[in-house]
């Protein structure tokens, strides 16, 4: 009798460890999905790909070391920086850096794309938000995926956090932000991964000159400042044409100065300490926001919410929303017709710092087609 | 029959009259002198905006976002661009308290030195809410004139009161059309 009771119990414990082992693996392979790198595939325009560790040695072989691709303009003129994926649960900025690299020729100037700025934060996906891992897109030729990761840095890769994060500018914040990006500028040669990482890009702009730097984003329907073109002061006469430009085309943003007691972010700090017209622009994401229903592939794409038709309805958006969503062919468009009305206007603030870009993708194209159709086919 | 062409007759010269008033607004020409300080209430990027426009209509403009009474020394038009953004107000230093008195400061010395203020909406509809229309209700009826973007005018407000005041509005459709309306307000 003691025999087969004890019998029993090695059974039961035999099964739950052998589902303990079995969960652990299957998770921990879906887990390490993340880490499969996504494929940008090279543009005829390209005249190098370099890394970020190339303006910060530092991060040479760290999680931090990201994709930095550069255009060659054969005439001189003005130098633009373009950063997408600083917060990989943004989709917008990074495929709008991505279809930038798949199409640009650069006649005059010089264009530097990251599309993963922080390449750490694509690795995992916030596993508490349920969000999909991958999100897909629909080229004329196949389907191309992409991660959907998370807004801070992997804690694999930068752990733990402080109780209190003090940034490099002094601002005190809570400790998960010590592993976001945009609060991490200017950076810190000895500071933690992703204050390198700002200290990489920082370099960047100062080393290269950079004259315009945008760095693009995404943000809930509700968060005010959406919608939105963020302007250093040192930037406000060109935000202030490029409004009015992007008015005349119909595509309505909202115009907001840089706080200069928010510090550690890209529009604040990029101006304060180089001289570089610094920008941030600003999409409505609902995939990203606190008051979305069920996380899914088609909320990102499609951007289509109920809980949000009614948030709009009831006056609590900052944004036009309704049935309609807003899809990521619209988010991914407005950036790109900003940035071109960025370029249109850089040479009447800053005579002889033009950039011709030719191959240019057109918005009002990606908004009604989709994106696919200025992505390669996937290989 | 002759009361009744009496009636149509007096009818039409109301309409006739009406619609021609409401043209006069629309044309407002002339009634502004420079050089002209543009500053915001509610420091709202749009103050940007009217910088643009400004040089663009060829007018000479000083901008001062949170300009002071001292600052009109010499200047000839006040422009106060209407539209809070709790994001401006952070860069500039300022709570909306602050920005009010500031803004009152301003339009005080204005008003004694009989220096015509220019009231301008361009931010439509988005920048419109609790705080911008407390500055607009406060500040718009001292203006000379006002051109505001038809999105922030959807509820009347400025309709109702610029008519209370007797205060000609112009309404455009996008804040880069208030370009020639601007240029036309100055000598």
């Amino acid at each position: 009798m003691s025999f087969i009771t004890i019998k029993k119990e090695t059974i039961k414990g035999s099964i739950l460890f052998l589902s303990i082992i079995l969960i652990s693996f299957f998770s921990g392979k879906q887990f390490l999905q993340m880490h499969k790198k996504d494929i940008i595939i090279q543009g005829p325009g390209i005249s190098s790909k370099v890394k970020l560790s190339v303006y910060f040695p530092l991060l040479k072989g760290t999680p931090g070391d990201t994709d930095v691709y550069v255009f060659k303009g054969k005439e001189e003129g003005g130098n633009l920086l373009i950063l997408g994926g600083t917060h990989p649960n943004e989709p917008a900025g990074f495929l709008t850096a991505i279809i930038l690299i798949e199409n640009i020729h650069v006649d005059k100037g010089k264009v530097f794309i990251i599309p993963q700025a922080n390449h750490s934060g694509f690795t995992h996906n916030d596993p508490h938000e349920g969000n999909p891992q991958r999100f897909p897109i629909q080229t004329p030729e196949g389907i191309r995926w992409f991660r959907y990761g998370s807004r801070l840095t992997n804690p694999v890769h930068q752990w733990p956090d402080p109780v209190l994060y003090v940034n490099p500018s002094g601002q005190k914040l809570s400790g998960a932000e010590s592993r976001n990006l945009n609060r991490c500028y200017p950076g810190k040669a000895k500071g933690n991964l992703t204050e390198r990482i700002a200290f990489g890009i920082t370099n960047l702009i100062k080393k290269e000159q950079i004259d315009l730097a945008i760095d693009l984003h995404e943000a809930a329907p509700e968060y005010p400042v959406i919608n939105a073109i963020v302007f250093h002061e040192n930037s406000a006469e060109l935000a202030a044409l490029v409004y009015m430009e992007l008015q005349m085309e119909g595509f309505e943003f909202r115009l907001e100065a840089s706080p200069k007691n928010l510090r550690g972010l890209s529009h604040r700090e990029w101006g304060d300490t180089t001289k570089v017209k610094a920008i941030l622009l600003e999409s409505a994401n609902a995939s990203h926001g606190r008051l979305k229903g069920k996380p899914s592939v088609a909320l990102i794409i499609d951007g289509k919410d109920k809980n949000y038709v009614k948030a709009s309805r009831i006056g609590r958006l900052f944004v036009p929303f309704d049935e309609k969503g807003i899809p990521l062919k619209v988010r991914v468009g407005r950036h790109v017709a900003a940035i071109k009305a960025f370029l249109s206007n850089l040479q009447e603030v800053e005579l002889g710092k033009g950039i011709d870009i030719t191959n240019f993708p057109s918005a009002r194209e990606i908004i009604e087609h989709g994106t696919g159709i200025y992505l390669e086919p996937p290989k | 029959m002759k009361k009744i062409i009496l009636s149509i007759f007096i009818l039409h010269f109301f309409i006739v009259s009406a619609l021609l008033g409401q043209e006069k607004k629309d044309e407002v020409i002339n009634i502004f002198e420079q050089p002209i300080l543009i500053t915001s209430a509610g420091q709202s990027a749009e103050v940007q905006i009217a910088s643009v426009l400004a040089k663009r209509a060829g007018l000479s403009a000083a901008l001062s976002k949170a300009a002071f009474a001292n600052e009109l020394k010499g200047i000839r038009t006040l422009v106060i661009v209407l539209g809070v953004s709790l994001k401006g107000l952070g860069a500039a230093g300022l709570d909306i308290s602050q920005e009010t008195n500031r803004v009152q400061i301003l339009v005080d010395d204005a008003q004694r030195k009989n220096i015509p203020i220019l009231c301008l909406h361009l931010g439509g509809e988005t920048r419109r809410g609790q705080l911008t229309d407390d500055l607009i209700n406060t500040f718009l009826p001292f203006s000379k004139m006002a051109i505001v973007v038809e999105s922030g005018n959807k509820d009347g407000l400025f309709t109702s009161i610029c008519k209370e005041n007797h205060i000609p509005l112009i309404v455009v459709e996008r804040a880069v059309d208030a370009l020639q309306p601007l240029k036309k307000a100055f000598k």
